[in-house]
C-alpha cells in the first residue's frame, strides 16, 4: 500500500509518516504544490492525503489536475479549515473524504482504510483478526461463522479496534469516534467503559479468541 | 420632565415676551402721559393769555365766577397771601353730566391784576385723559399683543421647525432601525440643511468605523483559531505516537493520556470558537426550508445509546411539523447541542420530553431542582457549577444560531421541575 502525503507542515507530515509506516504503509511526502503535482503525475498511489493550503497552489487545484490526468487515486483532503464550503467543494472535485485538523491518528487510519477499501472491489473485503471477521460494507461481524449482533455504537467502537489490533486505543480517541466532533469527556468515558463491557460480554458469549485488554485505565487493546 | 425642542424654546420665549412687554408698557405709559399733559398744559397757558386779553378789553368778564361754557372762572382774591402770578397746574375731578360721573380735568391756577388794580384768581380747566381707562385699555391691548405673539411663535415653531427638523427625525428613525451591518433598509437623508447633513455623515462614518473594528475582531478570532489547529494537530498526533511505545511505564502513559485529554479540550474549545465566528460571519449560506421534526428523529437515533446508558426516557410529542428556512447544518448543531445539554445535565433515570408544534419546538429535561439563571445561561463561557468539563459555549452557539435567523427566538423556563428550552417562530 502506497500513500502520498502532501503537507507543508513538516512536523505534521513527519508524525503522519512514521505512524503510517508503523502500520506497514509505504509513505512518500511532498511539501509543496509543484513537487506534489510531479509525484501524482508520475506514480500511482493507493491513497493521497492532501492539505488545502500549500506553497505554490492549493490542494483543490492539485486534485483537479489529478482528475484531469485521468487518475482515480483515492484522495483524502486534510485541512485546518473545517468549513462546509471546502468540504463540499473537495467532494465535488472528486475527493473521497475530508478530515479536519486536528485529528486522531486512529481516525486517519480508519478513513484511509475505508476509502481504499471502497476503491478496491477485488479481493477480500473483510478485516480479519484471529477468528473475527468484520465486513465494513455490511457493518457485520462474524466470529468463526456466528454473526454477532452489535448496536451502532458498539460496531463503531469495534471497527476502531479491528483496524488496529494489538495497539493501544485511548478512551479519548474512542469517545470522539462515537460521539463526534465536540465530544466532551467526562460523561463519555463512562459510556465507553460500559460499551466495552457489553462488547466483551458479546465476544465471550461467542467464545471468540479475541478480548479487550484494559491499559492502565487510559484505553484498551484488542488482543 | 422631557419637552420637545420647539416647546422648550417657546417656554423661554413666553417668559421673555412677558418681561419685555411689561417694561415697555410702563415706559410707553409714562411717555404718553408726559406728552398728553405737556400738550394740555400748553393749551391752558395759551388760553390764559387769550382770556387776560379779553378781560382787559371787556372788564365785565371779571364777573365770570362760575365754570360755564367758558371753562374758566375769575374770583377776587380775598387773602393777599394767597395771591401769586405763578402758573400752578393740577389734576382735579369735576362732575360731568354727559358721563354722569366725576371726570379728570387739568386745571391751571394763576393770579392777575385786573385793570382796576385789584388782584384776581384765574382758574382754567380742560378735560384730560382718564388714566385708569388708559391703563385698562393699554393693558388689554398688550395682553392681546402678548397672546398673539406667543401663539404666533408657537405656530411658526409648529410649521417651520417641524419642517426644518424633519431630517433630524429621519436620522433618529434610522438610528433606531439600524442593525449591525444592515444599512440597506434605512431612509436616505436628502436635505439642504448643512448641520443635519454633517450629523448624518458623522453617524455613518461612526457606523463604518465600528463595523470595521468588529469585523477585525471577528477575523482575528477566526484566524487565531485557524492557526492553532495545525500545532494542535501536531502535538496530539505526536503524543499518540509516543503512547505507542510499549516500554512506557503506567505513570508515563497516564501522564501522556492526561496531556492528550487536555489538548482535546483545547481542540474542542477552538472548534466551538471557530463555529461561533462562522455563524456570526454568516458563512452558512445555504438556506433551505427544513422540517425540524426529521432532524429530531435523526438526532434521537444518534443519541439512543447514550439515553439507554443513562437510563433516560425520551418522549417525543409531535403535533404538527415545525418548518422554517435555515441552514441544515446549523439546525443540526442547534438541536444536537440542546439534546446534548438535556442528557448531560440530566439525572440517572430521568426524562427528556420534546414537544413540537407548528410554531414551537421545546426540549424539556429533568435535572437539578433549581432554575437556571435565565439572564446568563446563553452567555459565552457561562458555566453551571456542577460541570468542569463543559466549555461553556454550547448554549452560546445555540443562541447565536437562533439570533442569525430573524424569525427564530429561544427561551428558557423552569416548570414542574423540568428545564425547558423552546425555540419559537
Amino acid at each position: 500500500m502506497k500513500v502520498l502525503i502532501v503537507e507543508d507542515e513538516t512536523d505534521l507530515c513527519d508524525v503522519m509518516k512514521s505512524f503510517l509506516e508503523g502500520e506497514k504503509y509505504i509513505v512518500e511526502t511532498a511539501d509543496n504544490y509543484t513537487s506534489g503535482l510531479a509525484k501524482v503525475a508520475n506514480y500511482d498511489y493507493d491513497c493521497i492525503l492532501l492539505d488545502i493550503m500549500l506553497p505554490g497552489g492549493t490542494g483543490m487545484e492539485l486534485l483537479a489536475e489529478l482528475r484531469a490526468l485521468g487518475k482515480d487515486d483515492s484522495v483524502i483532503i486534510i485541512s485546518a479549515k473545517d468549513s462546509v464550503e471546502d468540504k463540499v467543494e473537495g467532494l465535488e472535485l472528486g475527493a473521497d473524504d475530508y478530515l479536519a485538523k486536528p485529528f486522531h491518528l486512529a481516525e486517519l487510519l480508519a478513513r484511509i482504510k475505508t476509502v481504499v477499501r471502497r476503491k478496491n472491489h477485488h479481493g477480500e473485503q473483510a478485516i480479519e483478526f484471529k477468528d473475527v471477521k468484520l465486513f465494513p460494507e455490511e457493518r457485520k461481524v462474524l466470529i468463526g461463522t456466528d454473526e454477532v449482533q452489535l448496536n451502532r455504537k458498539e460496531y463503531d467502537l469495534f471497527y476502531y479496534f479491528m483496524i488496529r489490533p494489538e495497539k493501544l486505543i485511548t478512551k479519548t480517541s474512542l469517545a470522539e469516534a462515537v460521539w463526534g466532533d465536540d465530544a466532551d469527556q467526562s460523561d463519555n468515558l463512562d459510556f465507553i467503559y460500559s460499551q466495552i463491557k457489553n462488547l466483551r460480554r458479546k465476544l465471550k458469549n461467542h467464545q471468540a479468541e479475541v478480548d479487550f485488554q484494559a491499559v492502565y485505565g487510559i484505553g484498551y487493546k484488542l488482543v | 420632565m422631557q419637552v420637545s425642542l420647539k416647546n422648550y424654546t417657546l417656554r423661554y420665549l413666553s417668559i421673555a415676551f412677558l418681561i419685555i412687554i411689561t417694561i415697555w408698557a410702563a415706559l410707553f405709559y409714562a411717555f404718553i402721559l408726559e406728552e398728553v399733559y405737556d400738550n394740555v398744559d400748553d393749551g391752558l397757558k395759551n388760553q390764559k393769555i387769550l382770556i387776560l386779553r379779553e378781560v382787559y378789553a371787556h372788564p365785565k368778564l371779571l364777573e365770570t365766577n362760575e365754570y360755564g361754557i367758558n371753562q374758566f372762572r375769575i374770583t377776587p382774591v380775598e387773602d393777599e397771601n394767597d395771591f401769586s402770578e405763578e402758573n400752578r397746574l393740577d389734576n382735579e375731578f369735576f362732575y360731568m353730566p354727559y358721563d354722569d360721573e366725576m371726570e379728570p380735568y387739568r386745571v391751571l391756577r394763576t393770579g392777575f391784576y385786573a385793570p382796576d388794580q385789584k388782584p384776581y384768581h384765574l382758574e382754567i380747566r380742560t378735560s384730560t385723559v382718564e388714566e385708569d381707562d388708559l391703563i385698562l385699555n393699554l393693558t388689554t391691548a398688550l395682553i392681546v399683543l402678548y397672546l398673539v405673539l406667543v401663539l404666533g411663535v408657537y405656530l411658526i415653531n409648529e410649521l417651520v421647525l417641524r419642517r426644518a427638523w424633519r431630517p433630524f427625525n429621519i436620522i433618529l428613525e434610522n438610528l433606531n432601525l439600524y442593525r449591525f451591518g444592515k444599512k440597506d433598509d434605512l431612509t436616505v437623508l436628502s436635505t439642504n440643511i448643512l448641520e443635519f447633513n454633517q450629523l448624518d455623515e458623522e453617524i455613518h462614518r461612526m457606523w463604518r468605523r465600528n463595523e470595521e473594528v468588529f469585523d477585525d475582531q471577528k477575523r482575528f478570532i477566526e484566524n487565531a483559531a485557524h492557526e492553532l489547529q495545525t500545532p494542535l494537530a501536531i502535538t496530539i498526533n505526536k503524543l499518540e505516537m509516543l503512547m505507542e511505545d510499549e516500554s512506557l511505564s503506567e505513570n508515563q502513559l497516564t501522564q501522556l493520556a492526561d496531556s492528550k485529554s487536555s489538548m482535546k479540550r483545547l481542540v474542542n474549545l477552538n472548534k466551538a470558537l471557530l463555529m461561533l465566528s462562522r455563524i456570526e460571519n454568516k458563512q452558512y449560506k445555504d438556506i433551505n426550508q427544513i422540517s425540524l421534526n426529521q432532524l429530531v428523529e435523526e438526532i434521537s437515533k444518534d443519541f439512543y445509546d447514550f439515553l439507554l446508558f443513562q437510563d433516560i426516557t425520551l418522549h417525543v410529542e409531535e403535533h404538527t411539523a415545525f418548518e422554517t428556512s435555515m441552514n441544515k447544518d446549523l439546525a443540526l448543531v442547534m438541536l444536537s447541542n440542546l439534546f446534548r445539554n438535556a442528557i448531560r445535565y440530566n439525572v440517572k433515570g430521568g426524562r427528556i420530553s420534546i414537544n413540537i408544534d407548528q410554531n414551537q419546538l421545546s426540549v424539556a429535561n429533568s435535572g437539578s431542582p433549581i432554575s437556571l439563571d435565565q439572564e446568563k445561561i446563553f452567555n459565552r463561557f457561562h458555566k453551571g457549577t456542577q460541570d468542569s468539563q463543559s466549555n461553556g459555549l454550547g448554549l452560546a452557539i445555540v443562541k447565536s444560531i437562533v439570533d442569525s435567523y430573524s424569525q427564530l427566538s429561544i427561551h428558557y423556563r423552569f416548570e414542574d421541575n423540568m428545564h425547558i428550552f423552546s425555540i419559537k417562530k
